[in-house]
């Protein structure tokens, strides 16, 4: 296992939180796949900022507010991308950086978080945290803090809902809810650390229109491409996906019985009670 | 366009890989404080099937510490051979530390497929594995089946929403790893006669975990709570359409008569009305209980995705042209509140009499 001791410094300065964020697609039940690549059509897709990940910039700003240091927001998006990540700053962002070449498309989740990763290693070799939100709305894999944890080798924790740092000793609890389980654990690492909101935790603050169009007027917002990342080209884009979109089809629901009953309410009771009676799903 | 792909040069932090060194498909059986999940042994179950397509066996996968007997619960479930690491370090739940082991069996086993449930831990897990071996994974699948000549896995899931399914496959890696939520596939019957291996591995390294790892565990204290949506037969649904907490507890009551438990839509558990728990569709819970009640849900198609699988689905809703009632085996237009009222006092006095 490859952990790193170090990677941060300046700690008493702060802390530099990384908040990679998504372009989600805002209606998901309206889009258009190519027909070849089965990709997601994104060109001309209106773009916005997927919601869970407003809750991982609220913790992340919450621990800004209370330690100091920076929050810096990144995205892997087409050039439209540029104005979500206005709305990061206008939330409360320090920085925000627009990961965006034509190498980069057609990623499967390997590939973007390749791309990711490297570019906070290139760009920010020296963060302290990572915070992602918990999944997207439009995919909602979740892969992608797991397999930047593992491309960086840094420990990682999902669900995360509040954190503690000690900055003289670079250390982090986290506390985390499984709601599956109905658990909270806690969690103590040295930094640096990756972790995930829990998506029903945090809720967001505004998004500040003036912080906004200030971003927009004075190009806050800087632009990174492979010119300057420098990746190789078999490891990101269609090249560095090893999965593959083979075929799609429109979910077939089960055959249901459609019996519509509308009158008396009485009558309908009775009604739903003998179908369901005979049915055999309820016994009286 | 396999072929192809295979001829070209690949990334240069991929490992070269020979399809044919891979065989087996393993389940990760999640095992958390003394309790294996259902999922897991649901994916011995579909793994079974697969396995018989391809012509290969099923290995479930254990970690943990004084594992005991429960290393061969799997075996009893339908797995081949389970294959486990009890050590110290795996005592406590860390998510780096139990991902390096499953990383550490898999290059030495060299499995073509790997399966996780879905849970909230299995989600945390396979991403990591996958990519510490530099392959691709499908998250939440809610099918699978193989390509017996490439011996590809066809993982299957909905996407954008839940109205398309896609079929993804990892033709030129492996293993091929996918997660799937819990409760698409029935639990296999438990049988104590079933043989198999049971293999104790050890970690090649003592794991750094960078700190204390997991400090304390905390349960959520719940007052007289219903069973939660997954495990009920019967889950009365609220939709944005009861209105409140009222509504809530009206329909509280007749999931209380029927031996059910409650649930509620996004809409419903956005505003509120229940815990996040309770919540059912794609940002939620996928359920397939005999009998689904619907309350005032409209049908939106991400609730929809996680109760399509139910056995019989019931509507109640006033709105005639309600999305729910095209999914729906029975359906009452009309107000709810007189409808649940006259049900709650029909299975009362039918049950007095």
């Amino acid at each position: 296992m490859h952990i790193k001791s170090n990677g941060s410094s300046n700690i008493m300065g702060g802390l530099t939180i990384i908040v990679p964020v998504k372009a989600a697609v805002p209606n998901v039940t309206a889009v258009r796949l190519d027909p070849v690549t089965h990709n997601l059509v994104r060109e001309g897709v209106p773009l916005m900022l997927n919601p869970y990940d407003r809750n991982a910039l609220e913790f992340a700003l919450r621990l800004r507010d209370r330690y100091g240091g920076k929050v810096i927001t990144m995205s892997m998006a087409p050039p439209s991308g540029k104005d979500f990540l206005e709305s990061t700053i206008g939330m409360g962002a320090d920085e925000a950086y627009l990961i965006t070449d034509r190498a980069f498309a057609g990623a499967d989740t390997l590939a973007t978080s390749y791309t990711i990763a490297k570019s906070i290693q290139k760009l920010f070799p020296n963060f302290d945290i990572i915070v992602f939100g918990e999944e997207t709305t439009d995919s909602a894999t979740a892969h992608m803090p797991a397999q930047v944890a593992s491309w960086l080798g840094l420990p990682y924790v999902y669900y995360a809902i509040e954190a503690e740092v000690k900055l003289e000793d670079r250390v982090i609890r986290v506390t985390r809810y499984l709601e599956d389980e109905g658990v909270y654990e806690t969690y103590e690492y040295r930094l640096p650390i990756i972790l995930s909101v829990y998506k029903n935790s945090n809720p967001p603050r505004d998004i500040s229109l003036v912080r906004k169009i200030n971003a927009k007027v004075n190009g806050l917002v800087k632009t990174i491409d492979n010119n300057v990342l420098k990746l190789e080209r078999e490891c990101i884009g269609l090249r560095g996906s090893p999965t593959m979109v083979t075929k799609i089809e429109d979910a077939k629901p089960i055959e249901r019985k459609r019996q519509l009953f509308k009158g008396d309410p009485k009558e309908a009771a009775r009604w739903l009670l003998e179908n369901l009676i005979k049915e055999g799903v309820i016994r009286l | 366009m396999s072929t192809a792909q295979t001829q070209q040069r690949i990334c240069s932090e991929w490992n070269p890989v020979n399809k044919d060194e891979y065989r087996g498909i393993w389940v990760y059986v999640e095992y958390v404080n003394g309790v294996i999940k259902d999922g897991s042994l649901q994916l011995i179950g579909k793994a079974r099937e697969l396995a018989g397509k391809i012509n290969t066996d099923v290995t479930a996968i254990m970690l943990g510490h004084n594992l005991g007997d429960v290393v061969k619960e799997p075996i009893y479930y339908g797995a081949d051979r389970v294959i486990y690491i009890d050590h110290p370090a795996l005592a406590k739940y860390v998510p780096h530390v139990y991902a390096n082991a499953i990383v550490q069996l898999a290059n030495k086993y060299k499995p073509e497929i790997i399966l996780f449930a879905a849970t909230k831990r299995g989600r945390e897990l396979a991403p990591y594995v996958a990519n510490s071996l530099r392959t691709g994974i499908t998250a939440d699948c809610t099918e699978l089946d193989v390509d017996p000549k490439t011996r590809d896995l066809i993982q299957i899931r909905p996407t954008y929403g839940g109205n398309i399914l896609a079929h993804i496959r990892t033709p030129n890696r492996r293993p091929q790893l996918a997660s799937v939520r819990p409760n698409v596939f029935p639990t296999p019957p438990r049988d104590v006669n079933r043989h198999g291996e049971v293999i104790a591995e050890t970690l090649d390294t003592i794991p750094n975990v960078n700190g204390e790892g997991l400090v304390e565990v905390r349960p959520v204290v719940k007052g007289e709570e219903l069973p939660p949506v997954e495990k009920a037969d019967i889950v009365v649904v609220a939709g944005r359409g009861v209105g409140g907490i009222d509504g809530v507890k009206l329909l509280t009551e007749l999931a209380k008569l029927l031996g059910g438990t409650i649930g509620g839509t996004k809409k419903a558990v956005d505003a509120g009305w229940l815990s996040a728990d309770r919540q059912i569709g794609q940002t939620g819970k996928t359920i397939r209980p005999t009998l689904y009640i619907g309350v005032g849900v409209s049908g939106a198609i991400q609730h929809v995705f996680g109760m399509k699988e139910s056995k019989i689905i019931v509507a109640i809703n006033s709105d005639p042209n309600a999305p729910i009632f095209q999914y729906a085996d029975y359906g009452i237009i009309g107000d709810y509140r007189e409808v649940v009222k006259e049900l709650i006092e029909l299975l009362r006095s039918r049950r007095g009499s």
